[in-house]
């Protein structure tokens, strides 16, 4: 009896670090598979950083300008993984009958979907590395390692899979969100002050710009990593504590979101059928 | 002993955009005992594919409950997954990018099995068994239909669970790779004691396969019942009766209830007689009539057969509960159907 008690609590434990790993061994080996469109990808981003950053700054961009806008750039770069991981990925496993392997798991829904987006994290992690690292060696651009940049980053990056969850539980309802999500990812390149900082913006659009998800970690972001300032100052000032609740709200509504998107799919018969 | 599924009064009604309802299963009732092989037959439409993904938790029933080994799918659904393996009809079920060894060992983690010494010698006996060892490495995109339906297959078992759907497992396979798939349920129940059901539109193979049947028109069960049980309902008295040559019209007046049709240069009579005829008295009545006789062979319904007729009557009037109305139609003449 003891015995079993053991076992099912070491598996209890184990089970979320199985089922990442697992997610993990996936992701890597799809992306391996697709390793010509993920080369092709990573440098048409690293182009179009370069791009943009040339023609906002008129030609003639400094590396301690640019600093800025890398960190905004890559901070897009996780929002448009995650935002293509959860719309696109799902649309994609419905129509080839995965995603209904998966709801066949006798694991908590929950916990697989956590482990896909800790994997997906993970993944885009190392290629924004890959790519932040090759655009700072060619360019010369210098961003400090901070350790008080990870709260602030791992709250923004928290409110992103928060919008990512509810446009997941859109696509398994509506399935053609495909317009919506890539209109949301130039609508963040654009709006989340990498290139063009919120308070350059008119009030109404920046209002809105700080609505958006990273928008607000970006900012916080740049002051902590690049203008040194500390976490306490930042908290001072409230920005840290409107990205708390910024991050909170989007994590509560998107988990909620996708929660009736799944029951909404469940009841309609929805998760197979495209 | 426990059923190993259970269903009551299971209804699924789908709201269209119309605003009408529609109802793609009604209060359906339905058993199945631990290792049959049981198959769920009906025409396109008839809620099969409904009433399968309600067995598997992905779709909410509207009322009802399922019990997977006493498991409720609602109330207990950790459980009642562990207790089944799928693979669902139109869809690829696996990753086509990743090879069979990487889905199998992917999909036993998802499905619980955290022992990586376990899961791999489990996946190298399914890869063995259903003769893809060899090509584990090769991605499932580049295997032929049959190979994959098959690595379907062996994901749905990698977490060796005592209850196997199966919604239509040979479609679009070739007659080899059909036969694969066959001999491997057959294996399933016979040799592991599994409970295999079988949603196919292949009566032939229902037939040979299934230990029960139960046959749905329009959401509702009109048959449940062991197939051979079924099969013997629909035995009748019938005959074909094989002639040299033609006959002429008035020759066929003489054995009445008989239809005539040519096959081979010959003439076959097909036919069901009261149950006070015998041989003898057809054998009298074709010479008598100046035929010239080669044979006489009773004809035993198949599942086709019985599946159409059942399915026929439905879409005339209300479907009703197996047994009754069945014993009460056994005097029908199928040779209308096609016997």
């Amino acid at each position: 009896m003891t015995m079993t008690r053991s076992v099912l609590m070491t598996r209890t434990v184990l089970m979320p670090g199985t089922v990442l790993l697992n997610e993990c061994y996936k992701r890597i080996i799809l992306l391996w598979s697709y390793r010509f469109n993920f080369l092709t990808e990573t440098l048409m981003i690293g182009f179009l950083f370069v791009g943009i950053s040339f023609f906002v700054s008129g030609g003639s961009p400094a590396p301690e300008q640019m600093a800025p806008a890398l960190l905004g750039y890559l901070t897009w770069f996780f929002a448009a993984f995650a935002i293509g991981d959860m719309s696109q990925g799902i649309r994609e496993e419905t129509q080839t009958g995965t995603l209904e392997q998966m709801y066949m798991s006798p694991l908590p829904s929950g916990l697989l979907l956590a482990g896909r987006s800790v994997a997906s994290l993970l993944v885009s992690s190392a290629m924004v590395i890959l790519v932040g690292g090759i655009l700072m060696l060619l360019l010369g651009i210098r961003i400090p390692v901070r350790l008080e940049g990870a709260p602030i980053f791992i709250l923004t990056i928290t409110g992103l899979y928060g919008f990512a969850f509810l446009l997941g539980g859109a696509t398994l309802v509506f399935k053609q969100v495909n317009a919506l999500s890539n209109l949301m990812t130039n609508m963040l390149l654009f709006l989340n002050g990498s290139f063009l900082t919120v308070e350059r913006m008119p009030v109404w659009l920046e209002t809105f710009a700080r609505s958006l998800p990273t928008t607000q970690g970006i900012d916080v972001l740049r002051r902590v990593v690049l203008d040194d300032l500390s976490l306490t100052s930042v908290w001072q000032d409230g920005s840290l504590v409107w990205l708390v609740a910024h991050s909170a709200i989007f994590l509560i509504v998107g988990w909620g979101v996708f929660l009736w998107g799944e029951r909404v799919a469940r009841r309609r018969g929805l998760l197979g059928q495209y | 002993m426990k059923a190993a599924i259970e269903i009551e009064s299971l209804s699924k009604i789908f709201r269209s955009r119309g605003g009408d309802d529609i109802e793609a299963v009604s209060r359906l009732d339905l058993t199945v005992e631990p290792g049959q092989v049981f198959g769920f037959l009906g025409s396109n439409g008839a809620g099969k594919t409904t009433t399968i993904k309600m067995a598997c938790g992905l779709v909410q029933p509207t009322t009802g409950t399922v019990r997977l080994n006493g498991f409720d799918i609602r109330r207990q659904r950790g459980q009642a997954m562990q207790q089944i393996g799928s693979v669902l009809e139109g869809t690829r079920n696996v990753y086509w990018r990743m090879n069979a060894w990487q889905n199998l060992l992917y999909f036993g983690r998802i499905k619980g099995v955290t022992s990586g010494k376990e899961l791999k010698a489990r996946a190298e006996q399914l890869l063995r068994e259903l003769d893809l060892w060899e090509r584990r490495k090769d991605p499932v995109g580049e295997y032929s239909r049959g190979m994959q339906q098959k690595v379907a297959i062996a994901a749905a078992l990698i977490a060796d669970p005592p209850i196997v759907l199966l919604d239509e497992p040979t479609l679009g396979l070739d007659v080899q790779a059909s036969r694969t798939v066959r001999d491997w349920i057959t294996q399933l129940s016979a040799e592991r004691g599994k409970t295999v059901v079988l949603t196919t539109h292949q009566l032939d193979m229902a037939e040979s396969l299934c230990d029960r049947v139960a046959i749905m028109s329009r959401g509702q069960l009109l048959a449940h019942r062991p197939t051979s049980e079924l099969l013997d309902l629909f035995r009748r008295e019938f005959y074909k009766i094989r002639v040299r040559g033609g006959i002429r019209p008035g020759e066929l007046k003489m054995i009445p209830g008989f239809t005539a049709s040519r096959e081979n240069g010959h003439t076959v009579l097909s036919g069901e007689v009261s149950a006070d005829v015998t041989v003898f008295d057809l054998v009298e009545q074709v010479q008598g009539a100046g035929m010239d006789l080669i044979g006489i062979s009773p004809a035993e319904p198949n599942l086709e057969e019985i599946f159409i007729e059942l399915v026929e009557r439905a879409e005339l009037g209300p479907a009703q509960d197996s047994a009754m109305e069945l014993d009460a139609s056994h005097s029908r003449n199928i040779s209308e159907t096609g016997g």
